[in-house]
């Protein structure tokens, strides 16, 4: 039976997708079933396993599936596995009502269905597929287009009996420019030509065939240690060093980093290294703290010194009144208007545009000239890209499962009553009261309304509070971030929310924010 | 299926006469007939060669006398030969080079006799009740441009400002167009791995084709056709003017190494001439008239009555050869295809460089006053249908050994001057004379030419190593007396075989 059988097989390759054994002739694979059907086809072939997958019937249009065979060898000599009785199906195959034909009773039932019952294309293409590749080899070579005609038979025989007559060489091209290595290396592909050889161990090839193996290789697989309580596991956990497990971890690019690495290549810093470091970045946020309350300091001596009338008259051109203090009492002898009224006197003179820039509103004066100067990306850095079309550095993916655990989550939580009261955030009652006690002194020594009246003129940088809530505006923009840029006299035609859910660090950067810096900055300039 | 079926020639000669096709000519690409059997073959069908038929009767004999010709008692797996195995078998290259490139050929081999290739059934077909595909061939492999304006190129092989493209954009837009497919091919040819630099080794050479362009004047005169010679001549001067104009010496090398001297250029106007293919195409949604020139496909001889057929699949833009519905195959039939219906002889040889004895729609010009009586005439031959689509009743009324009736049985009832007047009958003796004038006539016409037909047969057979222009120029006028003589036989036929 085997000898019957075994010239009929021909390995012929799928479509290049699997090797399967299919036997030219369905009858062929036919008889073996019905043979095999009567007898027990168990003692057949000597091998340990033989899967035949019949192919598709080649002539008739009716395709069937016909059964796999699946053969155990009955000697023992590889006997590795321990011999099972399994109780044999009561039938091997049955006749299937729907296609009239033996069907495999194991395996997939369902048959393929016939030809006629393909989709649109698909008879073609599976006929190309199969159409098989021609065989011989050629005795010419090609020309190449130089000379066409030149591999017809009859042009080779006159040639032949021409050249025998003449003598004359023709050059002959070289045998390796056919046309087969010039398919098989092509310029940018090169085909494995052969199969390459693999030597699997024994794990590795019942995984690649699909025999039944271990999930993990046992060479590989460690014991499993004896697992820790979750109580033991809490308290000896330890914070890893220098992992960074979540992309959270990742330091953002904040405001304070971008300005850093902004000046530092316009060189008006030196950078230790690449990223500012936490210190650098610290100490670049108290220095800019520092000065904006020294030039606070310095504005508030000035004023104090040269009297509010010469301070203000700065933004007032139209007042070419001597503004002295000499005059302002002079004047308040004559007319017995005392400074406040003088001052009030002084601002209807004052244009609109004076009052925006004394304001710190007008946008025609540059007030941050370096975050003016800044690259596309560094801002976009900042401030994150358009969230619409998110460009560059877009930290919230929108696919991210957001872990909320910072890499510090383990460790305690820290004393917020003394962080608070260390940051003068909280102070304590009896602090309070010393304060409120001094306030109350103050309030009666402030019978001078003069002073008060100049407090209450405002210029921009003089207060902390408005800072804040132009910083907080700015933090809050986060969409068209661009156009604000190109025409940011947008930016102050909204109202100005005052955002009152500051987390903790906002709290605490509330003083230190960009403008004030550039200010600084534009001072010393 | 392609490689297998011509291992066990053995050499014993059978000829297959296909009796079931009386009209059946084979036409190789070059030359008419395939091979010297095939020819005695072929011209056994007309009762005039009286030798050539003898000796098919002899082949005939002798094959049936052979011991071994008895089906049942040959083992299954060998094949008998046909007159196709006789012919040598295409180069192994020649398909590889499709098949990787994605052409198919399903049950049909390429064979290459003493005329050229030609494409023969590598195993019988049943008739079947759909087409089925023979060949296919991708968009990617052929040559195609437009007909009309703007020049469209499928695949588009030239660069954008290449100057050939100048000179495509300057033909007449009407008539030049097999100027236009000549540059193309050439074009090809000289890019760097296009599929044509390979198939072009197959195309036959400048003189293996038979097309009139390429023929000398010595062999315009043996046309014995004055108009046919002058109108080559005018195509010849034609392309020859094109090929000065554009291939002048100041032209830039990457034109002039396209083509150094006229007579490749002629060539490949001849090659595109003969191998061109016009189909209606459609590329997704532009539907394009192409002119094409396909491999493969080219290689598909000419028959009146073809048992393949073009198709356009324009899902994955291939084209694709298929069998007639209902078309029995038998191992080694040629498979042929219809070049142009409703043409006459002149106008095959004109482009394609071939005629054929048997051509129905050949025409022949009667002066005479004389008529028969067509449906006298059409009953006696047992011809249906309208005068557009005549077809002989094979098989139904007459019996099937009676091969008379052929393609120019049909020609002399489209060309006969005939009435016809509703239930009229005809008067026997008055047909009778009306049939014995127009036989003067075409008596007449036989006599003004030079040479007789058999004087011809014999100038053929007498030099074998011929050019093939010459050849194809006698045959030319071969056929046109073989046409002249069939029909004063039919009218013979006619005169016996009157209802009365």
């Amino acid at each position: 039976m085997v000898s019957s059988i075994s010239p009929a097989w021909v390995l012929c390759q799928d479509n290049g997708i699997s090797r399967r054994i299919v036997s030219v002739d369905g009858s062929v694979a036919k008889r073996l079933h019905l043979q095999g059907s009567k007898t027990s086809f168990a003692r057949a072939f000597v091998t340990s396993i033989w899967q035949l997958k019949v192919g598709l019937h080649h002539s008739s249009g009716n395709v069937r599936l016909l059964p796999c065979i699946k053969c155990e060898n009955s000697n023992k000599e590889g006997s590795s596995f321990e011999q099972v009785s399994v109780e044999p199906p009561p039938y091997h195959s049955y006749l299937d009502s729907t296609s009239g034909q033996l069907e495999p009773a194991s395996g997939a039932r369902a048959s393929i269905p016939g030809q006629e019952f393909w989709p649109e294309g698909t008879a073609s293409r599976v006929r190309a597929a199969r159409a098989p590749e021609p065989m011989g080899a050629s005795t010419t070579s090609p020309s190449y287009g130089q000379n066409p005609g030149s591999r017809r038979k009859k042009y080779k025989a006159s040639v032949a009996s021409s050249e025998t007559s003449e003598t004359s060489g023709v050059p002959d091209i070289p045998d390796d420019v056919l046309e087969e290595p010039k398919e098989l290396l092509s310029e940018y592909v090169v085909y494995q030509s052969e199969p390459e050889e693999e030597n699997l161990s024994h794990y590795e090839m019942d995984k690649k065939i699909g025999r039944p193996h271990p999930f993990i290789d046992p060479k590989a697989k460690k014991p499993v240690e004896e697992p820790l309580t979750s109580e033991e596991l809490w308290w000896n956990w330890r914070k890893p060093e220098k992992e960074q497990w979540s992309r959270w971890q990742r330091r953002r690019p904040d405001v304070e980093t971008v300005f850093l690495k902004a000046m530092a290549e316009t060189g008006q810093i030196k950078l230790y290294g690449d990223h500012p470091t936490m210190t650098e970045t610290s100490l670049y946020r108290a220095r800019r703290h520092i000065y904006k309350e020294e030039r606070l300091k310095a504005e508030q001596e000035r004023l104090e010194r040269i009297g509010p009338l010469a301070y203000y008259s700065e933004w007032v051109k139209a007042w070419k009144r001597d503004t002295s203090r000499e005059a302002v009492q002079k004047h308040f002898e004559e007319t017995g208007e005392d400074e406040n009224t003088q001052l009030i006197e002084m601002f209807t003179h004052q244009t609109d545009r004076e009052y925006r820039i004394m304001m710190g509103t007008d946008v025609r004066i540059r007030r941050d000239p370096l975050a003016m100067r800044m690259r596309e990306d560094q801002i976009k850095e900042i401030w994150g890209g358009d969230p619409v079309y998110p460009t560059i550095n877009y930290i919230q993916d929108p696919d991210a499962v957001i872990d909320f655990r910072g890499p510090d989550f383990h460790e305690p939580t820290p004393d917020m009553l003394a962080y608070l009261k260390e940051h003068g955030k909280i102070i304590s009652r009896e602090e309070l009261e010393m304060k409120l006690a001094k306030e109350k002194t103050e309030e009666l020594e402030m019978t001078d309304m003069d002073e008060a009246m100049a407090q209450a003129v405002d210029i921009g940088e003089n207060d902390d509070e408005g800072e804040e809530s132009d910083d907080g505006e700015e933090e809050k923009i986060s969409r068209n971030w661009s156009i604000l840029k190109s025409n940011p006299e947008l930016r102050k035609s909204k109202g100005k929310p005052k955002n009152n859910n500051l987390s903790l660090e906002e709290a605490i950067d509330d003083s230190e924010n960009l403008t004030d810096f550039l200010m600084d900055f534009e001072e010393d300039e | 299926m392609l490689k297998n079926s011509f291992l066990l020639c053995t050499g014993e000669c059978y000829l297959h006469v296909p009796v079931q096709q009386p009209i059946f000519i084979c036409k190789k690409r070059n030359r008419s007939i395939k091979s010297a059997a095939a020819a005695a073959a072929a011209v056994a069908y007309n009762a005039t060669s009286s030798s050539a038929a003898a000796a098919a009767s002899n082949l005939e004999i002798s094959s049936a006398s052979s011991p071994s010709s008895f089906p049942l008692f040959q083992t299954p797996s060998s094949l008998q030969p046909t007159p196709a195995s006789e012919l040598e078998p295409a180069d192994p290259d020649f398909y590889k080079i499709g098949y990787v490139r994605s052409v198919r050929a399903y049950g049909i081999e390429f064979r290459e006799g003493p005329d050229g290739f030609g494409v023969y059934a590598s195993k019988d077909v049943e008739p079947l009740r759909r087409a089925r595909v023979i060949m296919e061939i991708p968009l990617e492999l052929m040559l195609t441009i437009s007909q009309k304006t703007p020049w469209m190129f499928f695949p588009d092989i030239i660069p954008v400002g290449h100057p050939i493209f100048d000179i495509i954009n300057s033909t007449n837009p009407e008539i030049d167009w097999d100027l236009r497919l000549a540059c193309l091919l050439l074009y090809a040819f000289d890019c760097k791995d296009n599929f044509w630099t390979l198939y072009g080794d197959f195309l036959p050479s400048a003189d293996e084709c038979t097309s009139l362009l390429l023929a000398t004047e010595e062999d315009l005169l043996e046309l014995q056709d004055h108009n046919l010679a002058s109108t080559m001549r005018e195509h010849r001067q034609r392309a020859l003017e094109f090929w000065e104009k554009n291939w002048h010496s100041a032209v830039p090398l990457k034109i002039k190494r396209l083509a150094r001297d006229p007579e490749r250029f002629i060539w490949a106007v001849s090659i595109a001439q003969s191998r061109c293919i016009n189909m209606q195409t459609r590329i997704g949604a532009l539907v394009q008239d192409l002119n094409m020139l396909v491999p493969y496909a080219d290689m598909l001889n000419h028959s009146f009555q073809p048992n393949c057929f073009f198709h356009w699949r324009f899902k994955d833009r291939m084209l694709e050869v298929m069998i007639n519905a209902g078309q029995r195959i038998r191992r080694g039939d040629e498979m042929t295809v219809n070049y142009m219906s409703g043409w006459k002889n002149n106008l095959f040889m004109q482009r394609y460089g071939f005629s054929s004895p048997v051509n129905p729609w050949d025409v022949i010009q009667f002066s005479g006053g004389a008529r028969i009586h067509l449906d006298s005439f059409l009953s006696v031959f047992n011809i249906s249908g309208l005068p557009e689509e005549y077809y002989h009743n094979t098989g139904r009324l007459s019996n099937n050994g009676y091969n008379f009736v052929d393609g120019a049985v049909l020609a002399a009832a489209r060309t006969l001057p005939t009435w016809s007047d509703g239930d009229v009958p005809p008067i026997p003796s008055i047909e009778r004379k009306a049939a014995k004038e127009l036989q003067e006539e075409c008596q007449l016409m036989l006599a003004e030419y030079p040479t007789t037909a058999k004087e011809d047969q014999q100038i053929l057979d007498s030099m074998p190593e011929a050019r093939r222009t010459l050849e194809a120029a006698i045959k030319y006028r071969l056929h046109r007396k073989l046409l002249i003589e069939k029909v004063i036989q039919a009218l013979d036929v006619y005169q016996e075989q009157i209802l009365f």
